[in-house]
C-alpha cells in the first residue's frame, strides 16, 4: 500500500515535470525580451501587433461560426439516431471518427479540387466562399469531439421517454428540441463548443492552404522570424486552451441533474 | 353501450412477423377506469401506445369522443400519459414540468400559474413547485408526472405501470390517490398493470390480456368470480384445479380420483369418460361439512400454514392438491398435516374449465 503510494507520487511528479517544464521554460524565456530583467515586453509587442488582432479576431469569428454550425448539425443528428435509428449509431460513430484518421491536409486538398474556381461550386473564387469552405473544414475537424460530447450528454437522459412525454403534452419537434433536448445536453454541447474553439484557434494546415488570415498561420509566421514573441504567443495560446478546459469544468457543475431512475 | 367515449375497433398490430395485438375490441365509457391486466409481453403496453399514438395499428381503428384518431400524431390527440420511468424533464422545476403542456398550448401566464397551483394542491405538493425532479422521491416524482399529464385536461389518461417502480407501501397509498383524483376529475382512464391486486382494487372494469388478445372484459367481481377462460381463472387469484372424468353428463357428476363429485349442472355436450377440469377458489372450499356446501370430497391434509387471521390448508385429493382458507379460531387448534379430512363446497362455485 505505502510502496504503491510512493510510486504513484513518483510518477505523478515525473508527469507534472514532463508537462510543466517546457511551459515554465517558455514562459520564463518569453519575459526576457528586455536585457537583464523580466518584463512583459514580448506580450506587449504581440498584443499590439495589428496582425495579431486581425488574425485573432478572424479565428474567433471562425470558431464561433464553426460552433453554431457544428451544434446545428450534430445535436439533431445524434438525437434522431438515438431515437429512431439506434442500429445506425455504430456507423455514425465511425463516420465521426474519420477526421481523426484522415489528415487535414488530405481533406483540404480534396476541398480545393472539389470547389476550385472551375468546379460546379466555385467556393474558392471569393473570400467569403473560402471562409465558408474553411468553416466547414473546421466543422469536420471538430466533429469527433462535438459528436462524442453530445452523444454522452444524450446518454445521460432517457431520450425516448422524454420525447414521448413531451409529445403526449402536445409538443412538436421544434419544441422538443429546443425546450427538452437541448437544455438537457447544454453542458455537453458547451464542452464540445470549447473544444471546438481550442481546435479552431490553433489550426494551421487548412487556413494556410486556403490562404486565409487566421491565427494559426500568423503563429507560424512569427515563430519563424522572431525570438521572444513566439514564446509569448505560445503562452497565450496555451492560456486560451486551458481557459476553455477550465470553462468546461465550470459549466459541467450547472448540468441539470437527472433524477434517480427507477430500476 | 350508449355513452362510449373511447372505442378500440378490431385493432391488430404486428412487428414484422410477430403478432403482438390481435382482434382487440373495447368500449370505454366517459369517466371510466379500465385496467389492462396480463403477464409480461402480452401486448398491454403496445395496445396503450396505439391509443396514445406512439404506434400505428397494422389494422383497426381508435375513436376518442366519436372521432377517428387512428392516424393522428400523439401531440394532436389531447391525451395524458404517465410512464413507469416517471419521465419528468430534468431541466425544469416541478411547476415548469406541470405547466409544460399548458405553455405549449399557449395558455396565458396568469391562468397557467393558477392551473399549476391547482394541480400541486391536488397532488398535495404545494411546497414543492420550485424543486427539481432530482430533489424528489420516486412517489413524489410520479405524482408530479400525474399532475403534468392531467394539467391540460386531456380527454383520456393513459398510465403504463406507473406504480411498479415504487416500493410496496408507496404503491398502495399512491394507487388510492390516483383513483381518488381520477374520480374527482372524472377523466376516462386506461391503466396498464401486471399486478392483479392493483387491477382488482382500482378498476371499474378489467381487460385481461393474453397473447395479444383480450381474454375477458368485465368488472373486478366478474373477472374474479366468473372467469371466462382457463387463463383468466388461473391468472387472477389463486385457483385450485381438479382434473377428473365425466361420470354422468346429465346429472353433472364428475369422477375425481375414486370419488364422484356433483357440479350441480348438466354437462351438455360432454360424453361420459371425457376428461374435465373443475376449478375452485380457496375461499369457496370449507374443511369438513358446512351448511350450503353440498358437494364433498375426501383426502389427506398435506400442509398447514398459519398466516395470522387465516390458516391456509393444503389437502391432497388423489393426484390433485387443493388450497383452502379457514379463519383462525383461538378456541380450536389448527388441523394437523397427515390427518384425513373432508372438504365441502357449493356446486355453484365450481367453474368448468375448457380443455
Ligand atoms: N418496437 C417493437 N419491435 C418489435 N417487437 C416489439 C416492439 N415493441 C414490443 N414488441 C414485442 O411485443 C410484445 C408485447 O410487448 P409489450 O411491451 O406490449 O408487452 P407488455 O404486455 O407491456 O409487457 P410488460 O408487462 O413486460 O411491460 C413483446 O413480445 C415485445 O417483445
Ligand atoms: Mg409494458
Amino acid at each position: 500500500m505505502t510502496v504503491n503510494r510512493f510510486w504513484s507520487w513518483i510518477f505523478l511528479v515525473l508527469g507534472v515535470l514532463y508537462f510543466a517544464l517546457p511551459l515554465v521554460g517558455t514562459f520564463e524565456f518569453s519575459m526576457k525580451m528586455r536585457r537583464g530583467v523580466y518584463s512583459l515586453d514580448a506580450y506587449e509587442a504581440v498584443i499590439f501587433d495589428p496582425r495579431f488582432q486581425e488574425t485573432f479576431t478572424y479565428s474567433v469569428m471562425m470558431a464561433l461560426a464553426t460552433i453554431v454550425v457544428g451544434v446545428l448539425l450534430v445535436v439533431p443528428t445524434a438525437y434522431w439516431v438515438r431515437l429512431k435509428l439506434p442500429a445506425w449509431r455504430p456507423v455514425l460513430e465511425f463516420v465521426t471518427l474519420l477526421p481523426l484518421v484522415i489528415p487535414p491536409i488530405v481533406i483540404v486538398f480534396g476541398y480545393i479540387r472539389l470547389y476550385n474556381t472551375s468546379s460546379w461550386l466555385p467556393l474558392t473564387g471569393t473570400a467569403m466562399g473560402t471562409n465558408i469552405l474553411l468553416m466547414f473544414g473546421y466543422v469536420v475537424l471538430a466533429l469527433p469531439y462535438m459528436y462524442r460530447a453530445v452523444d454522452t450528454g444524450l446518454r445521460a437522459i432517457d431520450v425516448r421517454t422524454l420525447t414521448e412525454a413531451a409529445q403526449s403534452l402536445g409538443a412538436g419537434w421544434a419544441t422538443i428540441m429546443w425546450r427538452v433536448i437541448l437544455p438537457n445536453v447544454l453542458v455537453a454541447v458547451l464542452s464540445g463548443a470549447f473544444l471546438t474553439f481550442a481546435i479552431v484557434i490553433g489550426e494551421f494546415v487548412m487556413a494556410a492552404l486556403l490562404n486565409r488570415p487566421a491565427f494559426g498561420p500568423y503563429l507560424q509566421l512569427i515563430g519563424a522570424n522572431r525570438a521572444y514573441e513566439p514564446a509569448a504567443l505560445a503562452v497565450i495560446a496555451f492560456g486560451i486552451t486551458w481557459g476553455c478546459m477550465a470553462l468546461i469544468q465550470v459549466v459541467s457543475r450547472f448540468a441539470p441533474r437527472p433524477p434517480a431512475q427507477p430500476h | 353501450m350508449t355513452d362510449t367515449f373511447l372505442s378500440i375497433r378490431q385493432v391488430h398490430k404486428a412487428f414484422g412477423t410477430t403478432v403482438v395485438v390481435q382482434e382487440f375490441n373495447l368500449d370505454v365509457r366517459q369517466g371510466e377506469f379500465v385496467s389492462f391486466l396480463g403477464p409480461s409481453g402480452c401486448g398491454k403496453t403496445t395496445m396503450l401506445r396505439i391509443v396514445a399514438g406512439f404506434e400505428e395499428p397494422s389494422s383497426g381503428s381508435v375513436f376518442i369522443g366519436g372521432k377517428d384518431v387512428t392516424r393522428l400524431k400523439p401531440n394532436q390527440r389531447n391525451i395524458g400519459m404517465v410512464f413507469q420511468a416517471y419521465a419528468l424533464f430534468p431541466n425544469m422545476t416541478v411547476a415548469q414540468n406541470i405547466g409544460f403542456g399548458l405553455k405549449v398550448a399557449g395558455m396565458p401566464k396568469a391562468q397557467m400559474q393558477a392551473r399549476v397551483g391547482e394541480m400541486l394542491e391536488l397532488i398535495k405538493l404545494q411546497e414543492f413547485g420550485g424543486r427539481y425532479p432530482y430533489q424528489l422521491s420516486g412517489g413524489q416524482q410520479q405524482r408530479v408526472a400525474l399532475a403534468r399529464a392531467m394539467a391540460g385536461k386531456p380527454q383520456v389518461l393513459l398510465l403504463d405501470e406507473p406504480l411498479s417502480a415504487l416500493d410496496a407501501k408507496v404503491r398502495v397509498s399512491l394507487r388510492e390517490e390516483i383513483r381518488a383524483i381520477q374520480k374527482e376529475l372524472g377523466i376516462t382512464t386506461i391503466f396498464v398493470t401486471h399486478d392483479q391486486e392493483e387491477a382488482l382494487s382500482m378498476s371499474d372494469r378489467i381487460v385481461v390480456m393474453y397473447n395479444g388478445r383480450a381474454e375477458q372484459v368485465g368488472t373486478p367481481f366478474e373477472i374474479y368470480n366468473k372467469p371466462a377462460t382457463r387463463f383468466v381463472a388461473g391468472f387472477v387469484g389463486t385457483l385450485n384445479v381438479l382434473e377428473g372424468k365425466v361420470a354422468d353428463a346429465e346429472q353433472g357428476i364428475v369422477r375425481i380420483g375414486a370419488e364422484d363429485v356433483a357440479t350441480g349442472r348438466a354437462l351438455t355436450g360432454r360424453r361420459a369418460g371425457e376428461p374435465i377440469s373443475l376449478a375452485l377458489r380457496p375461499e369457496a372450499i370449507s374443511l369438513g361439512p358446512k351448511d350450503g356446501r353440498a358437494s364433498t370430497a375426501h383426502g389427506i391434509i398435506r400442509e398447514v400454514s398459519f398466516l395470522g387471521s387465516v390458516i391456509r390448508v393444503r389437502v391432497a385429493l388423489g393426484d390433485d392438491v387443493v388450497s383452502l382458507d379457514t379463519f383462525n379460531n383461538p378456541a380450536t387448534p389448527p388441523p394437523v398435516a397427515g390427518e384425513k379430512a373432508s372438504i365441502s363446497f357449493s356446486p355453484e362455485d365450481v367453474h368448468l374449465l375448457d380443455q
